[in-house]
């Protein structure tokens, strides 16, 4: 026994030794934390995401930093996994000394990181995550949301869902919170509208764990229900697969109407490429074609030129929580945590997506949305979206009443 | 004996001391590294008592850690906000569980009660993945207020990480002083003996599956107890933490350390998250890293590092008596 | 009705994968004993190897014959060097080692490929669709259901009639038996292992232009490939072949007619077998 405790001793000593030497030293630069999914099935949206964040860092390193101090990354793996989330953000906070927190992919993480910021007192901006909660009944002072949530995506959905001709929708989902969400806000904001519209009951939806490859059950299910509208929130690897298997079961006949609420991935369209069957409405965060301004064409056009491919939507958040926190650093005049939280609340800025302004009430973005339908285009080497339908960010966003934010 | 006893209770109390004192010079990271270590050091070590003590090898055990952070967390929304209550309704329920659980699963052996132990603890992972309403789904159950500890006048603030340390510290220690008690008593002997030859305890006049039974409740309650600490420690209980693949975790860690050795799973514990922590820190592709030092620690230590090492150094003072 | 009958047809083809993928997976516990976690990570790895093929020589076929052989290549390497130190050690050591393994494999992929999901178009032959029951219905997986059988068959044959055959299956009887008689053991296992491998990655050439490649597709199967297998009865061909059925028609049918509980019935099934028949449905009690 007493060898035994020798070596834990001599263990636990190395580790203090190790603890003891990474003791912080003077911080220069302004230190940003990103977390986002790099490995797993999901990792390509960390990576895109990654690409978005390092492009926005050059150019404000370019030109002359954040308040005359250059930005330092330090980029974290979530492995969407709530405990990972929270330990690599301890890590960022309590070893890394960053500034603020960017990132966060899954709703998952996002639930259960918000809460802690309270206690670390850093700003967290999250930049894809879309669960409405962190803005909503657990938001706190710490909080931000620089993409579109749930909600707001719903609602343009349901706006769309409203002039088609389908009177009875179903919907092909993820089987975790999102999808039944997603279902269920796209049911509350369609029936808002049209009164009499259909919806299948919820025992005939059809919502499919997120290890599955084989989406057959679930696309004859809908298929042979009397819903001739469905609304697919899958996303990522997941529905890759199921537009490949969809289309060979002849789901897009024709016979139904079909949304993919995060179908304008174009991690999901670089891999389907002329797989993605044309004139489906696919819903998006941000479209590398949506606008023609200036800051648009130049953060396309720099993009395209170091990473060769067109951003998407997780790389544009990336990028846009970046300008984010360097606009409310530079109007703060400091990288003060305190500050720079004050100074984010109520923010507006212009990004390559359009204007943005993040509600102090409950710090969820205000930003303008946009919907397209698929076609194709040969010099593309994608889909692209053609028309689009755009929309206006009060007009998608709810009430912070409806929300159930109480800031404190 | 009674000497033998002492030592290892004075060991025990030096690393704890030891332990106590270390937030005094450590950095906050450190700290929080060190509690996470800490808290699933005893859940390693409630697995090692199933597969170690009882050679029973369970891929479910996440399942009762993960059921220990669902308790207290709803015990926390919904009835009290005391430490004590939450960890006791966290232990018992999960005990009780285990119990439920064990009842079937002790019946099987080897890689059969394996797989059973997979499948029951993947079943509560299905619960408090779909069970919306009472769960909170794949989001999982977000703990809002901490529980509040107060001595007479004096309030203990748990988001303090020191003090969230010192109280698994204790816990901890409380749960490791319990596991200690049951392996060096009589049921201790007879945990081994099923391991060894479970036809023998049956012929003497013990009923195997009772004496299972019991260590896979011990078990469960143990690591409930970790669980609930680890629902405190991420404020948050999540479907994640039932997955097998967080069963796996203990199963690995334990045998990093060494099975054979009382604290080879908390040492096993210590070196997979510090060699975690710094893979993580140099690259993302962590997982190819921690593959490669697996399988080169598993060629190279074949009783776990402690263990190995512990049998390394007794060799050498072997060989300085014959001398 | 028409329903019913797509639904037979979505889970027997899903069956049929499941199957290719555990008959490697029983084989190797079979004889050698061991609980291979890599098994996931050896069908992914197919699945790359033919993708990759199918980029480089553009035919799916060459792509379905070479990518099992590279991996079942790699396999033996891994058996000999890693997997042969720890035979004489606990069984546990075998699953860590395993797992090691498939950490080590499932990042390697992702260090080569990245991260994104590749497509693999399936071969002109096998592209089309069938018009069945008013709706369309894709060839490669007609061709899924009858290769499943074919493939199962012609392997009880190779147990049933071949020198080979016949040894592997008394080894997997009787391990002391065969050697004392003169098998040699290790060339036996190192065999065994490589023909898991191959089998393995077969299921993932096979399944690559049914799904996407990624990251993590190996570690999606392989407790579905577990289940299968104990269900079976480990060891066992033909209980594979049944539990391997039983998991694809449960997933389809489970979707459609309890969708709350779809993600548990593969558990509650493995637990209500595990109690009652410990052995599996084909296995032989002890």
């Amino acid at each position: 026994m007493k060898k035994v405790s020798s070596i834990f001793l001599m263990l636990s000593f190395l580790v203090f030794s190790f603890g003891a030497s990474s003791v912080m030293a003077a911080e220069a630069p302004v230190k940003l934390g990103f977390v986002y999914i790099m490995s797993g099935p999901f990792a390509t949206y960390g990576q895109f995401a990654k690409h978005g964040a390092e492009l926005a860092i050059d150019e404000i390193n370019k030109g002359g930093g954040i308040n005359g101090k250059k930005i330092e990354a330090f980029f974290e793996d979530s492995a969407g996994k709530p405990d990972v989330g929270i330990r690599v953000i301890r890590k960022l906070v309590y070893e890394n000394g960053v500034d603020a927190v960017i990132g966060l992919d899954s709703s998952g993480v996002a639930s259960a990181v918000a809460p802690i910021m309270k206690e670390l007192k850093t700003p967290l901006i999250i930049t894809h995550a879309a669960t409405p909660d962190v803005t909503g009944k657990n938001c706190n002072r710490y909080t931000f949301r620089i993409s579109l949530n749930e909600n707001q995506n719903m609602k343009m959905a349901a706006a769309i869902a409203a002039d088609m001709k389908a009177r009875i929708w179903t919907t092909i989902g993820p089987d975790y919170s999102f999808g039944h969400q997603s279902w269920e806000y796209f049911e509350k904001y369609l029936r808002e509208k049209k009164p009499d519209m259909g919806f299948v009951p919820v025992s005939d939806v059809a919502f499919a764990p997120m290890k599955t490859t084989d989406f057959s059950a679930y696309i004859t299910k809908v298929m042979s229900s009397k819903a001739d509208g469905v609304l697919v929130s899958l996303w990522g690897g997941n529905l890759i697969d199921f537009v490949r298997q969809a289309s060979d079961m002849g789901f897009f006949d024709g016979k139904r109407e079909v949304l993919l609420t995060l179908g304008a991935a174009t991690e999901v369209l670089y891999t389907l490429k002329d797989k993605m069957p044309e004139g489906l409405w696919v819903g998006t965060r941000y479209w590398f074609d949506g606008n023609d301004s200036p800051e648009n064409k130049s953060f396309v056009q720099a993009y395209k030129a170091k990473y060769d491919v067109y951003p998407s939507y997780n790389a544009h958040g990336a990028y846009a929580a970046v300008k984010a926190f360097a606009a409310a650093a530079s109007k703060a005049k400091s990288t003060d945590k305190e500050k720079i939280v004050d100074s984010l609340s109520g923010l507006s800025l212009t990004l390559p997506v359009g204007k943005v302004t993040i509600r102090p009430e409950d710090h969820q973005a205000i930003t303008d949305g946009m919907w397209g339908k698929t076609a194709s285009d040969p010099v593309m080497p994608i889909r692209i979206l053609k028309p689009v339908r755009n929309f206006v960010g009060a007009d998608i966003t709810p009430a912070v009443s409806e929300t159930g934010c109480k800031m404190e | 004996m009674f000497g033998v006893l002492n030592k290892n209770f004075l060991t025990g109390l030096l690393i704890v001391v030891f332990l106590a004192l270390a937030p005094l010079v450590l950095t906050t990271h450190w700290i929080i590294i060190l509690t996470e270590i800490i808290i699933m050091s005893l859940y390693a070590m409630s697995f090692n008592l199933l597969f170690g003590y009882t050679g029973l090898l369970s891929f479910g055990q996440a399942g009762f850690f993960g059921a220990g952070a669902y308790f207290s967390a709803l015990t926390l929304a919904h009835f009290t906000s005391s430490f004590w209550v939450c960890v006791a309704v966290g232990v018992i329920g999960t005990a009780l569980l285990a119990f439920v659980i064990g009842w079937f699963c002790v019946r099987l052996d080897e890689i059969y009660f394996a797989i059973l132990t997979l499948g029951f603890g993947m079943m509560l992972f299905t619960l408090a993945h779909n069970w919306r309403s009472v769960t909170g789904g794949s989001d999982g159950l977000t703990i809002l207020t901490l529980p509040v500890l107060t001595f007479s006048s004096y309030r203990l603030e748990l988001f303090n990480p020191k003090i969230f340390y010192w109280l698994s510290l204790i816990t901890v220690s409380l749960g490791i002083v319990v596991l200690r008690q049951v392996v060096n008593s009589p049921f201790g002997l007879l945990l081994t003996a099923t391991r060894e030859n479970s036809q023998r305890v049956s012929f003497v006049g013990q009923n195997v599956r009772t004496v299972r039974l019991v260590a896979f409740t011990i078990a469960g309650a143990l690591a409930g107890m970790a669980g609930v600490l680890f629902g405190l420690f991420n404020r948050i209980a999540s479907p994640e933490m039932l997955h097998w693949s967080f069963s796996g975790k203990a199963v690995l860690m334990t045998i990093l350390g060494g099975s054979g050795v009382f604290l080879g799973p908390a040492v096993g514990t210590s070196i997979f998250f510090v060699l975690e922590h710094f893979i993580t820190s140099y690259t993302t592709n962590w997982m190819i890293f921690l593959g490669a030092i697996l399988i080169a620690l598993v060629l190279l230590f074949p009783m776990g590092v402690l263990g190995t090492a512990a049998s390394f150094i007794s060799k050498q003072r072997g060989v300085m008596k014959h001398e | 009705m028409e329903g019913f009958l797509i639904n037979v047809l979505n889970g027997l083809s899903w069956g049929m994968l499941l199957f290719m993928i555990s008959m490697g997976l029983t084989t190797v516990f079979g004889v050698m004993g061991v609980l291979n976690f890599a098994h996931g990570s050896l069908f992914m790895l197919g699945a790359y190897m033919s993708m990759q093929l199918v980029r480089w020589v553009s035919s799916f076929w060459v792509g379905l014959i070479f990518a099992p052989l590279f991996v079942a290549l790699l396999a033996i390497a891994l058996e000999r060097f890693l997997l042969r130190p720890v035979y004489g050690r606990d069984v546990s050591f075998q699953l860590l080692l395993t797992f090691g393994i498939m950490l080590f494999l499932d990042d390697g992929v992702r260090l080569v490929w990245g991260p994104a999901h590749h497509v693999v178009n399936p071969p002109d032959i096998l592209a089309g669709v069938f018009p069945i029951f008013g709706q369309t219905y894709p060839v490669y997986r007609l061709f899924l259901i009858a290769i499943g059988p074919a493939l199962g068959l012609g392997l009880w044959a190779f147990f049933s009639y071949s020198r080979w055959g016949k040894i592997i299956r008394a080894a997997a009887m009787d391990r002391e038996m065969a050697e004392i008689v003169g098998v040699r053991a290790p060339i036996l296992f190192t065999s065994v292992f490589g023909f898991g491998a191959w089998l393995a990655a077969l299921g993932g050439a096979l399944a690559a232009p049914h799904q996407s490649v990624g990251p993590a597709i190996g570690e999606h199967i392989i407790i579905e490939s577990f289940i299968v297998v104990v269900i079976g009865g480990m060891g066992s061909f033909p209980g594979a072949f049944v539990g391997a059925l039983i998991l694809g028609l449960l997933a389809s049918f489970g979707a459609t007619m309890a969708p709350d509980f779809q993600m548990a019935l593969p558990y509650i099934l493995l637990a209500i077998i595990l109690l009652t028949r410990p052995r599996g449905i084909f296995g032989e009690e002890s």
